[in-house]
């Protein structure tokens, strides 16, 4: 195991670098994944979490259409139990232009999206929380899609099929055999440690962070860092996907997911150097409430429970300031055709929606030049956890009469849930109240999913998403981190920055009850348990 | 409904304030939006360092005993904190070297309590410590609710069988001079934790868990009984929706359970607390104070609200009202001159009252002192 | 409107602050393991509820409905009312024959009504107990309450033109226990209110508040009730300009907040003209009236605040006529669950827990040893009586009892 030799390296723990590595190591490739943080915490989890129809670019960019609602119908039949089947509308409101409707219907058609124009008043049956004053509804098959647990479920097949993960580990520089990469250099970031790496192949699947890694090779992928903003609202207001039928603007997404709703997003361009730290502004969180309650009168009432910013991995392509009309398709480049470097390939643009589709193409890149010839299986196989359809069965069949926590564990696993040590007392007790996240499944989550941190440990398990964002949970957990990794000074240092990441999206929208909240738990950590 | 002072807010402030008005002849009624922050008191009065007879007096009449002796205590996530006086519960030392060796008891599956920070926390500070956990039948029913072993229904249970748990202390102790427990005894029976005591040959000490806080609801639930037996009006999960103020006095407050019946009185108190409880109340726009709309002093600037720091020291707890130095907020610039502001809605801290559970017993007793006082002329 | 201004949710699940401090008070929580408690039940479990049903738990049963978690809430979180609502709109079990029986208190009522005599002595007998306990699993050990010979209804039918010539009149919402059980509390009312120049009328047949049809998971019927008593309550109240007075706290809870908030059935326009009746009494005697007290009345009476008229919040209006009757030795009873709630303690599953959970309140009456247990609502009264062997009765009574005729 302790090799320090693959058949490829994948550098980026997104959902592309996630894919990338299973469906490598599902053909039989020896893989290693380096990510210097934790998985999703780029692009890949900093989205509005929708399961694209198409529909949105259906007008614009056909292409990514047809790409969309093909990626749309395999990830619901392999990655069920990270997938909600919410379908979706696109609404006209009485100052958009109806007429947009049928170009855009004619749009879906032919990019073989089922859009069907519906009456407003099923459209207000349908979905109640949608603006009463809509004069035209399209209904599209959007979903939502959950990237931390989808990028999980791949980091996870590809560990089954043999594949290996460092995570919290940074490349610091490429290594050069002549005109080939046949390696990295990497430190990890927590114990400063340095170590090698070696391959014949490389993919750089770092997202917009991908620009300084083909830096380090000498080559030069300009990317176009266009940040987007979003809100988290405390509870689900809507059932379906609800968007505005007209060219793609600001807050014109509202996305239904898990316990709480999505609005997004705003389009920003922001230089490469501020990447690392987008925030997110009060003028930004003004127009994604303003836009939209257009879309969803409650928004303006509703609870706001985060505010958060993500970088789009754009690749430059033209002078677009927007960046709004760039294709986002998928570019995959062969640097050994392109640069004159061997052994390294770089997988950038797309979406999350197409990430299964990238990771075939850059696999199918890196096959070749390792003269592998193994067909893609990933279309048709399903992700661990997503072997059986609906959660309700999956809880049905693992448990006779589940609890609510046992039934909110199978929608988050699905099939994995059965690895949950269960019926014990002990096992059962829950350490999130909020998302209903008991010890066997944080349990779990360490066990099996790399978790260093609480961080890491709620982008896997849901912990600390809740309603209290921390408030009780992150004690909690941190005891049973603290016992698992037996180091508890760390997990003193863990549980500050927990809470210091809780409050970032916090205050950007603190008033109300966020401000009730925060006050809350800022008297329980200072002054009640002395942290 | 007439009396003679109407408290809004039944927390800290609004009881202090209550009983004291009540034991001197003024009937009283408090209006009491839901629990308070009692419910999460961590049993140390902050800045309370000088003159807490007074307190003690009006707490042990009440049945709730309180020690003074400035030190540290030690607090549940292994660290230390200044404190002086406290409930009789918490243990204050005089510096973090207070033991040699530590036996800290928790409960299996018990995850309210930190025991291993509390281990690191000592080893940090010289001592050496093991960690015994008990396991109880009584527990382990608990237990078939996966969310409720909770400091509060432990404490149910060891107001039962806290004997129990002093022979299984007694069996695990060795050559500890120290036993650690958490704060999960005497939620009734207010002589538990001393009976512990003298049960367990060593020193012991009390150390907090996660809210509800078991010496908080008991303080609560007695001064509460002791307001009542003294002839005060409690009016509990109500709420003040609105006051008619005439010429600068308030004539009375209405509620949301009794609606037109309106509640009359010649004081009133203001004790509704922070943002938490209500007192004062906020949205993107502003900050502001619900029943009276009296004047607050904040930022306009709602960047300027928040550090951007989790632990730093968060520039919206200092907001508060306005008030002139007689402790009477402002409505429109000028005092309402039969109303007086105590406790967090002045905001987390005043240079003249400290703050946290401190403010709210000395801005209760400056607030008390002044009504009798202005009744005697 | 500026967006954000105010955030409102249904039953204000999102003020939940998850400070725990519903768990504290929660009588269930204190016996019966298996119920998950107000927090995961109500806010915690509702964002589950609204992303999809399944998440819906048959535990939500334990709950008493009691309102101790809404009344001990500092963020006015309707918790009580969202398990309710919660188990309305998702509980698809269908109610046993035995709840039915147990919720259909007024057509109990109606059928036993002229059979009392026999009814009480069966209900009574060991060997009827245990067949219904063995049968309906309703408990061999709790007393069923005895049925009255003659309503209140015809009682007052009869009075009617004498009522009719009081100056000032009120129409009163008797309810099932006064109309088959005690019309002895109806007719005490009627007493009250005629020394104060009151007359008391009924209103255009009533039917039961529905409490025990929505506990028992009968909501529709509970609807059809609730629809009803809104349309009678306003043409008393609109057209014949009556306020609407009533005895029992449980009863008046429903009228005013359960319909609405639980059953969907408005009733913003009269809701404020449906007082207890201890309430309008205090009322009217703040204003001015007054009552002519038996001299030489004693009494020592300990106020047990039913759980519902401490969600009314007015446990002051029966404490404060209770502390003017001359004579009276008062005491306010530490505010507590006496585990009845409604039709609960009667079912075999619940009885444990039902006595345990008033345990304390039995231990602190026996204490302070009264004459009479006060209390505004009659399943409390049954529980108190059975468990401690002291007399309860309804402040009107005790106010009856105390003056002039």
């Amino acid at each position: 195991m302790n090799t320090r030799e693959f058949d490829v390296i994948i550098l980026g723990g997104g959902i592309t670098g996630a894919g990338t590595q299973r469906d490598c190591a599902m053909r039989g490739l020896r893989t290693l994944l380096i990510e210097r943080s934790d998985i999703a915490t780029g692009a890949t989890g900093r989205n509005h979490g929708l399961l694209h129809s198409g529909a949105r670019y259906a007008v614009n960019d056909p292409e990514s259409a047809a790409e969309c609602i093909r990626e749309n119908r395999i990830l619901r039949r392999i990655a069920s139990h990270c997938i909600e089947e919410t379908d979706g509308l696109f609404i006209t409101l009485p100052e958009d232009d109806l007429a947009y409707q049928q170009t855009f219907e004619d749009a879906c058609r032919a990019a073989g999206i089922g859009a069907e124009i519906i009456d407003p008043d099923l459209a207000r049956r349908l979905e109640p929380s949608v603006n009463p004053s809509l004069t035209g509804a399209v209904r599209v098959p959007d979903g939502s899609v959950d990237p931390f647990r989808l990028c999980a479920a791949n980091m996870l097949d590809a560990k089954l099929h043999g594949g290996q993960v460092r995570l919290h580990t940074e490349v610091t520089g490429l290594i050069r055999e002549g005109d080939a990469v046949v390696g990295v250099h990497t430190r990890n970031c927590q114990t400063g440690e340095a170590a090698d790496y070696f391959a014949p192949v490389v993919v750089n699947a770092c997202g917009i962070w991908g620009q300084h890694i083909a830096g380090l090779a000498d080559v030069k992928v300009g990317m176009y860092p266009s940040k987007g903003a979003l809100l988290i609202f405390a509870h689900r207001i809507n059932r379906m996907v609800i968007n505005r039928c007209r060219k793609p603007s600001n807050a014109d997404i509202l996305v239904p997911g898990d316990t709480v709703c999505v609005i997004g997003t705003t389009s920003t361009r922001i230089p490469f150097e501020e990447c690392d730290r987008v925030a997110v502004t009060p003028d930004e969180v003004t127009l994604l409430i303003t836009e939209g309650a257009k879309l969803a009168p409650a928004l303006s009432s509703t609870r706001i429970l985060r505010a958060y910013a993500g970088v789009r991995p754009l690749v430059s392509a033209d002078d677009d300031p927007t960046g709004r009309n760039i294709s986002r398709g998928i570019v995959c480049l062969d640097h050994e055709t392109r640069d004159g470097l061997k052994g390294f390939v770089t997988i950038t643009g797309g979406k999350l929606m197409t990430y299964r589709l990238m990771a075939e193409i850059a696999t199918d890149t890196v096959c070749r030049k390792l003269g592998v010839d193994r067909a893609c299986e990933t279309a048709t196989t399903p992700l661990p956890g997503s072997e059986e359809r609906s959660y309700e069965a999956v809880a049905r069949k693992i448990w006779e009469a589940p609890s609510t926590a046992q039934k909110a564990a199978a929608a988050r696993m699905g099939t994995g849930a059965s690895r949950i040590r269960s019926g014990n007392r002990l096992d059962d007790a829950l350490i999130c109240e909020c998302e209903e996240v008991s010890v066997g499944e944080i349990e779990n989550a360490i066990g099996q999913l790399e978790v260093s941190s609480l961080t890491d440990l709620r982008r896997r398990t849901r912990v600390g998403m809740g309603t209290c964002q921390g408030e009780f949970c992150a004690c909690r957990a941190a005891g049973l981190l603290a016992r698992a990794h037996g180091c508890v000074e760390r997990e003193r240092k863990d549980l500050a920055d927990f809470l210091q990441e809780r409050w970032k999206g916090n205050f950007p929208i603190g008033w109300g009850d966020t401000l009730r909240e925060a006050e809350y738990t800022q008297w329980v950590y200072k002054h009640v348990l002395g942290l | 409904m007439r009396f003679d002072t109407v408290i809004i807010g039944g927390g800290l402030a609004g009881l202090v304030s209550g009983i004291s008005l009540q034991q001197a002849g003024r009937s009283t009624a408090i209006v009491s939006t839901g629990q308070n922050a009692l419910h999460f008191f961590s049993g140390s009065f902050e800045s309370l360092e000088e003159a807490p007879e007074r307190l003690s007096e009006l707490f042990a009449e009440a049945g709730v005993r309180l020690h003074y002796r400035p030190g540290v205590r030690l607090m549940p996530l292994g660290t230390f904190r200044p404190a002086a006086l406290s409930l009789e519960d918490v243990s204050l030392f005089e510096d973090p070297g207070f033991a040699r060796k530590v036996l800290i008891v928790s409960f299996t599956g018990y995850h309210d309590f930190f025991s291993s920070f509390l281990a690191e926390g000592l080893e940090k500070a010289g001592m050496s410590c093991r960690i015994h956990l008990l396991d109880l039948p009584e527990i382990e029913r608990l237990r078939q609710s996966p969310s409720e072993v909770r400091s509060v229904q432990i404490a149910r249970a060891m107001d039962r069988i806290w004997e129990r748990v002093v022979q299984e202390v007694r069996a695990a102790l060795q050559d500890e001079d120290t036993v650690i427990l958490p704060q999960v005894f005497g939620l009734k029976d207010v002589s538990v934790p001393g009976r512990i005591r003298q049960g367990v040959p060593a020193r012991v000490v009390f150390v907090g868990t996660l809210p509800p806080s078991v010496p908080g609801i008991r303080t609560q639930a007695l001064l509460k009984r002791r307001f009542e037996l003294l002839g005060g009006t409690y009016l509990a999960g109500d709420e003040a929706v609105r006051a008619s103020v005439e010429d600068g006095r308030v004539r009375s407050i209405a509620t949301r359970n009794l609606d037109r019946h309106a509640l009359e009185a010649s004081h009133f108190i203001l004790a509704s607390g922070g943002f938490f409880s209500k007192g004062l109340r906020s949205n993107p726009f502003r900050v502001y104070e619900p029943v009276f709309g009296l004047d607050v002093d904040y930022a306009d600037d709602r960047n300027a609200w928040y550090d951007p720091a989790f632990a730093g020291d968060q520039p919206y707890r200092r907001f508060g009202l306005k008030t002139d130095a007689a402790l009477h907020p402002l409505l429109g610039g000028a005092p309402v001159i039969n109303l007086y502001a105590v406790g967090s809605v002045l905001g987390g801290t005043r240079p003249e009252f400290g703050s946290g559970a401190g403010l709210a017993v000395r801005s209760a007793f400056a607030a008390v002192d002044a009504i009798l006082k202005e009744e005697a002329l | 409107m500026k967006a954000q201004e105010y955030t409102v949710s249904k039953h204000n699940f999102e003020e939940c602050m998850k400070c725990t401090v519903c768990t504290v008070y929660c009588p269930v929580l204190q016996v019966n393991p298996l119920y998950p408690g107000p927090k995961q039940a109500g806010p915690d479990g509702e964002r589950l509820r609204l992303k999809d049903p399944f998440f819906f738990n048959y535990t939500l049963k334990y709950c008493m409905n009691c309102k101790r978690c809404e009344v001990a809430c500092p963020s006015g979180v309707g918790v009580a009312d969202l398990i309710q609502a919660s188990r309305i709109k998702y509980d698809r079990t269908p109610p046993k024959l035995r709840d039915r029986i147990l919720a259909s208190t007024d057509l109990m009522g109606s059928l036993a009504r002229p059979f009392a005599p026999v009814v009480n002595a069966v209900t009574g007998l060991g060997i009827a107990k245990s067949v219904m306990d063995a049968t309906l699993k309703i408990d061999h050990r709790r007393s069923f309450p005895k049925y009255s010979g003659r309503s209140f209804e015809a009682w007052l039918r009869k009075r009617a033109a004498q009522q009719a010539a009081f100056p000032e009149q009120v129409a009163y919402f008797h309810g099932c226990y006064v109309n088959y059980n005690n019309p002895q509390l109806g007719k005490d009312l009627v007493k009250v209110l005629n020394a104060l120049g009151v007359g008391v009328q009924l209103l255009d047949h009533e039917k039961c508040c529905g409490i025990a049809l929505i506990t028992n998971g009968m909501s529709k019927q509970a609807t059809r009730h609730a629809e009803h008593n809104v349309g009678i309550i306003r043409q008393a109240v609109l057209e014949r300009r009556l306020p609407v007075v009533t005895t029992s706290s449980s009863c008046t809870l429903t009228l005013r907040d359960e319909y609405p908030n639980l059953l969907g059935v408005d009733n913003a326009d009269v809701r404020a003209s449906v007082l207890m009746a201890v309430r309008y009494i205090f009322e009217r005697l703040e204003a001015g009236a007054t009552l002519r007290f038996k001299p030489g009345f004693r009494k020592k009476v300990a106020y047990h605040v039913p759980c519902h008229m401490e969600r009314l919040g007015w446990g002051v209006f029966s404490e404060r006529l209770l502390r003017m009757i001359p004579g009276v030795e008062f005491t306010l009873l530490d505010s507590a669950c006496c585990g009845i709630a409604g039709t609960y303690g009667f079912k075999k599953e619940n009885y444990e827990a039902s006595q345990a959970v008033g345990a304390a309140l039995f231990e602190q009456i026996r204490s302070v040893d009264p004459e009479v247990v006060a209390c505004d609502c009659e399943t409390c009264k049954w529980q108190i009586e059975m468990s401690t062997g002291y007399r309860v009765e309804n402040p009107i009574s005790i106010l009856a009892e105390s003056i002039e005729q």
